[in-house]
């Protein structure tokens, strides 16, 4: 017993001492004392967030949270807290596209003066205004501050490329072209992968390919177009491409399964988000190390260059207290500067935000496709997937349509014309 | 005789109720200790279950009440502002609107499907293994070990497996043309089939041992009986198990049909409902309306829905159930 009784007095020393030490830091740490909940997205900047998550603690005195869920999980979660004004989680991670219903519903603390007030603490002009623009931006509104930018990328095999004496294509046609070129069934190898899966699997990548095809789900007006001859002529197109030089079963692919045939060496083309990238040199998880290379994605002759983004921003919970509302802010101006971001990305968060990381010696080095992501940003498109409140209803009924013509279940023209009919009804 | 025994339960200086009903001044006062007890025990126990009440009222009962209510808005969570009453129209669309139709259609067919095929193969495993001896049961520990995994990783496993490019099982059946090319998850024709085989797999072990269970309760002397009057194995099987089995087996239909029909975890993570509706359900198109579009009424329509078709079976089974136990028992 006497030795414990010996350790138990030194413990208890001790947090006798780290007690009257804490209470004399207490002054430098504003928010001693606090918790702050984060309600995150499970990607890959997730784990680096809460791994990081300390380090604020230590500054601050707030201790943060990190609760990682899947996009259903999270969605169902912060909307319940919205909507009853439970105060259960102080910040959320926002993604690109609920910003409109955000905006309309005035969930989250519009962040813009707040913003403007911190403007060169924040060091804006290195942030892309792209990124501010479209992820947590909405009509003048900023509804959540960004965080997390991913840059729609072509992943290509370069050997395959160089085996059939081709170059990397510039434009959607040779893109096309050259996917039905380099598929060869009989050795399993197809030029095209894409999602296939119905709702937004489906969706998102083909609204993706619509948009370098040269067509748009709203109008000039904001109306949705879905049947108009540019989005009937991608629709063809992206069903052609599953026929004729996908993997058969790409029609119930989703992310997982699109990132899977591309890393087991059964596809030469694949547009993917840039958080990916990382895994293809991986020899643990794919069989195409050193094979594959990033590059733009084209787009059809006579559109702009214009590049799709995505991601996540970080929104501070509107029905919270001031006090908590400022440590929230604190935290998202610390976990968004250059030195923090700079370090979740060292450990693989894969989520890019300021125009220093790009040319960043360091992350060069480990990742040498940020070029890519840089063009991308800057040039960046976040409005592909329209960030408008229908948006779920609407990505729902493309992603019905889509599924429904690459299976044989309808025409192009019907599905869309179907859809069509239901979605201007969303918008009286 | 029952005055004297809980007269004297409590304890207290109380002498036996007279037998011959004479009411004496102290039999009075023994009277009405008695029932003061009587009805103490029975607040006793009230308190005792209340706290279950409460909280199956509070969590279960009145969510039920509510999404009931619901089900008659028009109500998204996104605008509440516009919540209005729409009276039926929520659940006159779950029939006009084709995916909806799809999803009650659907719902239908992979319960029946699913809860058939795992009744006649549970059955048949559960006679396989009425004996018992050291095989059938490591064998029974063994069949168990679907039943323990999470639908959702079911879904997920399968999926991988059944994929025609590189699923060890879908890759096997595309080359031999059994599945077509786009492998069964991804072929409307075959899709829901693929699902009811996939819960068959995970639940028809769960079938067998419910119906196994029931198997070792028969009453042996009934069993050997019939085998000495002559009858033959067919004969035995379908005179004397069957309707012997009969309450153990509506158990586990009514156990299996509840499960299957809110069928969502594999769909989900396997099909999403697809190619085109093939695989829609009621639960996948209820939680899309709700958790997705936080169409509050039109999720509350499905949810009661499933609720009134669970209940009608559940009161088809006990309807059918109740005379059979009477016989039988």
């Amino acid at each position: 017993m006497k030795p414990f009784i010996g350790r138990a007095t030194a413990l208890a020393l001790g947090a006798l001492a780290s007690v009257s030490l804490s209470g004399a830091e207490a002054a430098d740490k504003p928010y001693d004392g606090m918790t702050l909940n984060l309600a995150s997205q499970n990607d890959q900047f997730a784990a680096v967030l809460a791994a990081i998550a300390p380090q604020f603690e230590a500054l601050t005195g707030a201790k943060v949270n990190v609760d990682i869920m899947s996009y259903p999980e999270l969605l169902t979660k912060i909307t319940a807290d919205y909507v009853g004004h439970t105060k259960g989680y102080d910040l959320a991670t926002v993604d690109i596209v609920w910003s409109g219903q955000f905006a309309e519903a005035g969930y989250t603390v519009d962040l813009t003066d707040w913003i403007k007030r911190d403007a060169a603490e924040i060091k804006v002009d290195d942030i892309y205004p792209s990124l501010m623009a479209s992820l947590g931006g909405y009509k003048g509104k900023q509804v959540a501050f960004p965080f997390a930018g991913y840059a729609n990328v072509l992943a290509y095999r370069k050997d395959l490329y160089e085996a059939a004496g081709l170059k990397p294509p510039a434009t959607m046609e040779e893109f096309v072209a050259d996917a039905l070129k380099l598929t060869d069934k009989s050795k399993k190898i197809y030029g095209f992968v894409a999602n296939g899966q119905k709702g937004p699997a489906v969706a998102q990548d083909w609204m993706q390919y619509n948009r370098q095809f040269g067509g748009s789900i709203l109008d000039k007006d904001g109306k949705p177009a879905l049947n108009s001859p540019a989005n009937i002529a991608s629709v063809v197109a992206y069903k052609k491409l599953f026929d004729e030089a996908a993997p058969p079963g790409a029609a119930d692919y989703d992310w997982g399964g699109r990132e899977e045939s591309f890393r087991q060496g059964l596809v030469a083309n694949m547009q993917t988000w840039s958080i990916g990238a990382a895994d293809y040199d991986n020899p643990k998880v794919s069989k195409i190390a050193g094979k594959a290379g990033i590059m733009l994605t084209p787009s059809a002759e006579g559109q702009p260059q214009e590049y799709g983004i995505g991601g996540w921003a970080l929104g501070v919970n509107k029905d919270i207290d001031p006090k908590k509302q400022e440590a929230a802010w604190a935290f998202i101006k610390w976990v968004t500067s250059p030195a923090v971001h700079k370090e979740l990305n060292l450990r693989g968060a894969g989520s890019y935000l300021r125009k220093s990381e790009m040319t960043d010696q360091e992350l060069l080095a480990k990742y040498p496709f940020l070029p890519v992501i840089a063009t991308s940003f800057e040039h960046g498109d976040g409005d592909f997937r329209p960030r408008i409140p229908q948006y779920p209803e609407l990505q729902d009924l493309i992603g019905g349509a889509i599924n429904a013509v690459l299976v044989g279940q309808a025409d192009p023209k019907t599905a869309m014309d179907d859809i069509q009919a239901k979605a201007e009804a969303l918008f009286k | 005789m029952r005055r004297d025994r809980i007269a004297t339960d409590s304890g207290r200086d109380v002498t036996v109720v007279s037998r011959n009903g004479a009411a004496s001044a102290r039999d009075a006062a023994a009277f009405s200790t008695r029932w003061s007890y009587a009805r103490k025990r029975q607040l006793f126990l009230g308190a005792l279950a209340a706290p279950a009440l409460v909280y199956v009222l509070a969590v279960a009962v009145g969510p039920m009440v509510q999404g009931f209510l619901y089900s008659f808005d028009n109500y998204n969570l996104i605008r509440p502002g516009s919540r209005h009453f729409v009276g039926l129209d929520n659940y006159i669309a779950l029939w006009r609107d084709p995916t909806a139709r799809s999803a009650v259609i659907n719902t239908f067919l992979f319960t029946f499907g699913a809860v058939t095929i795992e009744f006649v193969l549970g059955l048949g495993v559960a006679l396989l293994m009425w004996r018992d001896d050291w095989f059938n049961r490591i064998a029974l520990g063994l069949l168990l070990v679907p039943a323990t995994v999470t639908p959702l990783v079911v879904g997920l496993v399968f999926k991988a497996l059944l994929n025609p490019e590189y699923g060890m099982i879908g890759y096997a059946l595309a080359e031999s043309g059994l599945s077509g090319p786009r492998g069964l998850l991804a072929e409307p024709q075959r899709a829901l089939a693929t699902l009811v085989a996939i819960d068959a797999w995970e639940w028809t072990p769960l079938m067998a041992l419910i119906l196994l269970a029931g198997l070792k309760s028969l009453p042996i002397d009934i069993l050997e009986a019939a085998a000495v009057d002559g009858a033959t194995a067919p004969q035995r099987f379908r005179l004397v198990i069957l309707p012997l089995l009969m309450p153990a087996a509506f158990l586990a239909l009514i156990l299996r049909m509840m499960d299957a029909f809110r069928v969502f975890d594999i769909i989900f993570v396997s099909t999403s409902g697809g190619p085109a509706d093939a695989t829609n359900t009621l639960m996948i198109y209820g939680v899309k309306q709700g958790l997705e579009f936080f169409n509050i009424g039109a999720a509350s329509a499905v949810s009661t829905v499933i609720v009134v078709c669970i209940l009608i079976m559940a009161a088809a089974f006990i309807a059918v159930l109740k005379p059979a136990r009477n016989r039988h028992a």
